[in-house]
């Protein structure tokens, strides 16, 4: 029984922090340019293929191969895929920002298909599953009888890195605290001289960025990477950032540790649970909607009549 | 420093300023009076470039609003105090306070001078600076406003309404500190609808009504015009 807590309470873990990360894009997002980027799930996503392809460029380029050129491919996947958040604001989400919401919702995921149907297309062999590989292998430790993988560790160290280092960037930089800013009252922050565009392009790679980790240790999770992941990652990531309270950082990452809760839960205790954890984790979010539309640490919704 | 040449702005299809003309000289404090819906807040948000003029020109410190964005007001050398003071709720007043001063002088190494400063005009602040501004008072608001506009001794401050919402006793002493602010050399425009405070500290006053100016002169003469109290006062 307690093999059994110990491999579900790692479980919970390692999935809690990828959740968490997507969530956090989605929240950030959200809080400073009020719209939900429903194709950040999408954009997150890319991130494998593109590491696939940088490894592989790297191999036939330079003939490198092994760990280490895998880690330099995943870091150019990361930054491309902030680059291609900027990116997507330019060109698509920037003109829906003053427009109503219903808008800006319509466009993010008619941009998610858009990805997905690019990935399926240019990549090669896109619309079949490709093996991507575990980003840390072998065993790191071993607790109550369970091995603890090395990969568990890389996920809890990196969530915790990155979300360290996410408030310090906004608490203690300058560009963090325009960010901050501009996200409580844009018109004012434009008075104190704030230009939001450049605010909106940081928040862009940010949070894109982010996805991009979340997204490569999703697919080294799974073992596979599919063009049409992105779907799930982003639902999941959303349902998280709602859960917690969208544009709430602290919610993200309780949003992403409960759905993970969740969703580990019904496979331990619920028969054929794995067939029916999603049941579960989006009954939750009705739940949290129906009695809680803040979310669990979000701000109250006020509308000025 | 300021100049409104027959403006005219709307909110869709409703217009609000009708062929607007005022002017603020350096060194001025000039009163721009009116009831509610007289078109004062649109006026502070079409200097401030928030609202676009439909015709006519806006010109602050030289430069034509129809090319400048809000965001390049405060780098002239133009403080705001926006209307309901708008403070960042979340953000503590020190960070509020930062905020203006980078606004002004580009991120300048004199912060903490200048805060000290801000200190000793505004004494209930100095306590106040790692609360969020959220959690503050309406009158601790309002000085927080005051100081985030004055922090980086911009040339000029153009504010509205800031008395809204004050005891009687606050706003004896928010007027004496924007005299004050005056004295020392700093051009104002005070949007406001107390007229006896406004005008009690103002060079020269425009009552505004219905979007247009109905009334302008030396404050004196407005305080005492009965014309001008027929209009508005």
């Amino acid at each position: 029984m307690a093999e059994l807590f110990v491999q579900q309470l790692v479980n919970w873990v390692t999935l809690g922090c990828i959740y968490a990360l997507l969530a956090i894009g989605f929240s950030l997002i959200f809080g400073v340019l009020n719209v939900i980027h429903f194709s950040h799930g999408d954009v997150a996503m890319t991130s494998p293929f593109i590491a696939l392809a940088a490894a592989q460029a790297l191999a036939i380029a330079i003939g490198v191969s092994g760990p280490v050129w895998l880690t330099v491919a995943t870091c150019i996947a990361v930054f491309a895929v902030g680059l291609i958040g900027v990116i997507l604001d330019k060109v698509v989400i920037r003109r829906f920002r003053d427009a109503p919401a219903m808008m800006a919702l319509v466009a993010t995921v008619a941009l998610g298909i858009v990805i997905r149907e690019l990935i399926r297309h240019l990549y090669p062999q896109g619309s079949n599953p490709h093996a991507f590989p575990r980003l840390a292998s072998g065993v790191a430790l071993e607790i109550a009888g369970v091995q603890v993988g090395w990969f568990t560790l890389l996920v809890v160290s990196l969530t915790l890195v990155l979300v360290v280092l996410l408030f310090a960037f906004l608490r203690l930089t300058p560009l963090g605290l325009r960010i901050r800013a501009a996200s409580e009252d844009r018109i004012v922050a434009r008075m104190m001289g704030i230009r939001d565009t450049r605010v909106f392009r940081a928040t862009f790679f940010v949070a894109s960025a982010i996805g991009a980790i979340a997204g490569l240790l999703f697919a080294s999770y799974a073992g596979v990477t599919r063009f049409d992941f992105g779907v799930m990652a982003g639902l999941l990531g959303f349902s998280a950032a709602v859960i917690g309270g969208l544009g709430s950082m602290p919610g993200a990452i309780l949003g992403g540790l409960i759905i993970a809760g969740i969703e580990v839960l019904a496979q331990t205790f619920v028969p054929d649970g794995a067939s029916y954890r999603l049941v579960f984790v989006f009954l939750l979010v009705i739940g949290v909607l129906l009695f809680r539309p803040e979310g669990l640490l979000g701000r109250p919704v006020m509308v000025k009549v | 420093m300021l100049e409104l040449r027959e403006v005219d702005t709307a909110y869709g299809p409703v217009p609000m300023l009708r062929g607007l003309s005022i002017k603020v000289q350096p060194g001025e404090l000039v009163c721009l009076l009116g009831p509610n819906g007289a078109g004062k807040t649109t006026t502070f948000m079409t200097v401030c470039g928030v609202v676009r003029a439909l015709r006519g020109k806006v010109d602050v410190m030289g430069r034509d609003m129809a090319s400048l964005g809000t965001e390049n007001l405060a780098a002239l050398g133009v403080g705001l105090v926006p209307e309901g003071r708008r403070l960042f709720p979340s953000l503590t007043v020190q960070e509020n306070l930062r905020l203006g001063y980078d606004a002004v002088s580009g991120r300048g190494p004199d912060f903490q001078p200048q805060l000290d400063k801000m200190c000793d005009l505004f004494p209930r602040i100095r306590e106040r600076l790692r609360q969020a501004a959220g959690t503050l008072s309406g009158g601790e608001q309002a000085m927080v406003a005051l100081a985030r506009a004055l922090i980086g001794e911009p040339k000029l401050v153009i504010m509205d309404e800031p008395s809204l919402g004050l005891s009687p006793k606050l706003i004896d002493e928010y007027f004496e500190i924007t005299s004050e602010v005056h004295r020392r050399g700093t051009t104002i425009l005070l949007i406001e609808q107390n007229a006896e405070m406004g005008l009690g500290i103002a060079d020269r006053g425009y009552v505004l009504v219905k979007g247009r100016v109905a009334q302008e002169g030396p404050a004196r003469e407005l305080l005492s015009s009965k014309a001008a109290k027929s209009l508005y006062l």
